[in-house]
């Protein structure tokens, strides 16, 4: 059996004995290093959470955007390298544009998904470029097709969703996520359920301080991508601060 | 100095110095390790392809989890293998056949359309420069002049018309299979055709399905339109099957 760095793994185009390909396996590994993003998809929207880890405290609050958007009816959060998911968001606004400028008509988002997923696999087929280090929530909602959650993976494939999570921390995530009933809760409530998950797979003992970053396309933002309005953050965040148990095991108020 | 010095014979498409191309024998190996197992069964005017279909996570969104693609109208496939290279080997065969039908002015034949893809496939495999897709393509169609089509194409560029085809992790065991049903003179009609398809797949991987686990595809002369079967007509397959066992 070859384990790790047995000389398969230089390229994306050498196959190992087993049939792994290396390569793309490293680069999701990027993807579980970096802080967690999460996506749920309710019933009038869909909602993304970051957990930003504060590196600096010189850092200008809102820097270093975890999210962006695909045309304004479209949004992206990334997990991984965020430079490399920069460069995906920025393919996806152009497959957007040429889409408009042919058909006159905003790129659905499953179309995208599949143009976005066969650009990121390309990249795992040649010794000359590296795979992305890095995965990408898409979410859109529209009356016609109502709320749609996908993730795009370093190895290019996607599936749709109704909840994702993808990170350092997406098993805790993923199992809080499967608690809620998401067809039943609207964005506001949601919110609130994001900002509280964020918090809770927060290790307060081993991670820097965060910063929540949350953005959501939905009926209430007029299906258009925006950042969560900074009154709901706040009151998600209380929400949250007052609904998550502790992670710490030294608590010295109880001592 | 000769690569296999260096020791890339097993890293780039080069030969060994016993005649062996090691990455094409990885490939081989990275379709098993991809764990589905496809079927395709060629009756007398039908053709059917069955596949696994595993939704890997509870939250995912099942209707977006599939291994069949359609062609043109009239031909589709099932892909088994690595599923970030389907969509490449798809928008491929879609681009072939289009560009054939554009150029010529009526509808690719199957067996050309696999000659085509194989070649596709064969370039990856002398180049260097590129790794050869992770798949294997069973694909079917009716075509106008030979009728029922099913052909398997494999990553090292070759390909074949069966009567019956197994490929994936279970390969062996189901080819194996199969070779007992069909003989010679084994006349197939529709509903034989698809039973002994799903039946030789829960055989081979040892379970009986519900109709959510698998994907079943066809295409029939009298509607040569490559259809996937609902999970109605799916469960009343598995039903029939399991009531003459």
């Amino acid at each position: 059996m070859s384990g790790i760095g047995t000389g398969y793994d230089v390229t994306p185009t050498t196959y190992s004995p087993e049939g792994r390909i290396f390569q793309v396996e490293y680069a999701a590994r990027s993807v579980e290093n970096s802080s967690t993003a999460i996506g749920i998809r309710v019933s009038d929207g869909v909602i993304f959470g970051v957990e930003k880890k504060i590196i600096s405290k010189m850092l200008v609050k809102g820097s270093n955007r975890r999210v962006g958007s695909v045309g304004d009816h479209i949004g992206a959060s990334i997990a991984g390298l965020t430079a490399d998911g920069r460069r995906i968001i920025k393919q996806a606004n152009s497959e957007a544009k040429s889409y408009k400028d042919l058909t006159s008509e905003a790129i659905p988002l499953n179309v995208l998904v599949d143009r976005i997923s066969s650009f990121v696999q390309m990249h795992t087929l040649y010794a000359s470029i590296r795979p992305f280090g890095c995965a990408v929530m898409f979410g859109s909602y529209n009356e016609k097709d109502g709320a749609q959650l996908f993730l795009v993976e370093p190895s290019g494939v996607s599936f749709g969703y109704y909840g994702c999570a993808i990170g350092k921390a997406k098993q805790s995530a993923k199992t809080e996520i499967e608690k809620l009933n998401l067809s039943e809760l609207t964005c506001r409530e949601a919110i609130k359920q994001v900002a509280k998950i964020i918090y809770t797979i927060h290790d307060e003992s081993k991670d820097k301080e965060m910063e929540l970053e949350m953005s959501w396309i939905c009926k209430e933002s007029g299906g258009k991508h925006e950042l969560v309005p900074d009154d709901l953050i706040a009151e998600a965040e209380q929400f949250a601060k007052d609904n998550t148990v502790s992670t710490n095991i030294l608590n010295f108020d109880n001592i | 100095m000769t690569s296999s010095a260096f020791g890339f014979d097993r890293h780039i498409s080069v030969f060994s110095p016993e005649g062996r191309l090691y990455q094409i024998e990885y490939v081989y190996t990275a379709i098993r390790a991809a764990g589905n197992t496809t079927i395709g069964v060629r009756g007398e005017e039908t053709v059917c392809v069955v596949t696994q279909k595993k939704v890997p996570d509870k939250l995912t969104d099942p209707t977006t989890v599939t291994s069949m693609f359609t062609i043109t109208n009239n031909i589709g496939c099932a892909m088994t293998g690595i599923r970030a290279d389907m969509k490449t080997a798809v928008q491929r065969l879609r681009y072939f056949a289009h560009r054939f039908e554009y150029e010529n002015g009526f509808e690719i034949p199957v067996s050309h359309l696999a000659r085509k893809m194989a070649d596709f496939f064969q370039l990856f495999t002398q180049h260097a420069f590129m790794r050869p897709l992770g798949l294997a393509i069973t694909l079917i169609g009716i075509d106008e002049e030979v009728g029922p089509q099913l052909y398997k194409i494999e990553p090292s560029g070759y390909f074949l018309g069966y009567k019956a085809t197994c490929v994936g992790q279970k390969e062996q065991e189901g080819t194996n299979f199969l070779e007992k049903k069909i003989k010679k003179e084994t006349k197939l009609n529709k509903d034989e055709t698809i039973q002994l398809a799903i039946s030789s797949l829960q055989s081979v991987l040892g379970v009986d399905f519900r109709p959510s686990d698998i994907e079943v595809g066809i295409v029939e002369k009298d509607s040569p339109k490559f259809t996937l079967l609902s999970e109605e007509l799916i469960d009343s397959h598995l039903t029939a099957i399991s009531e003459r066992d």
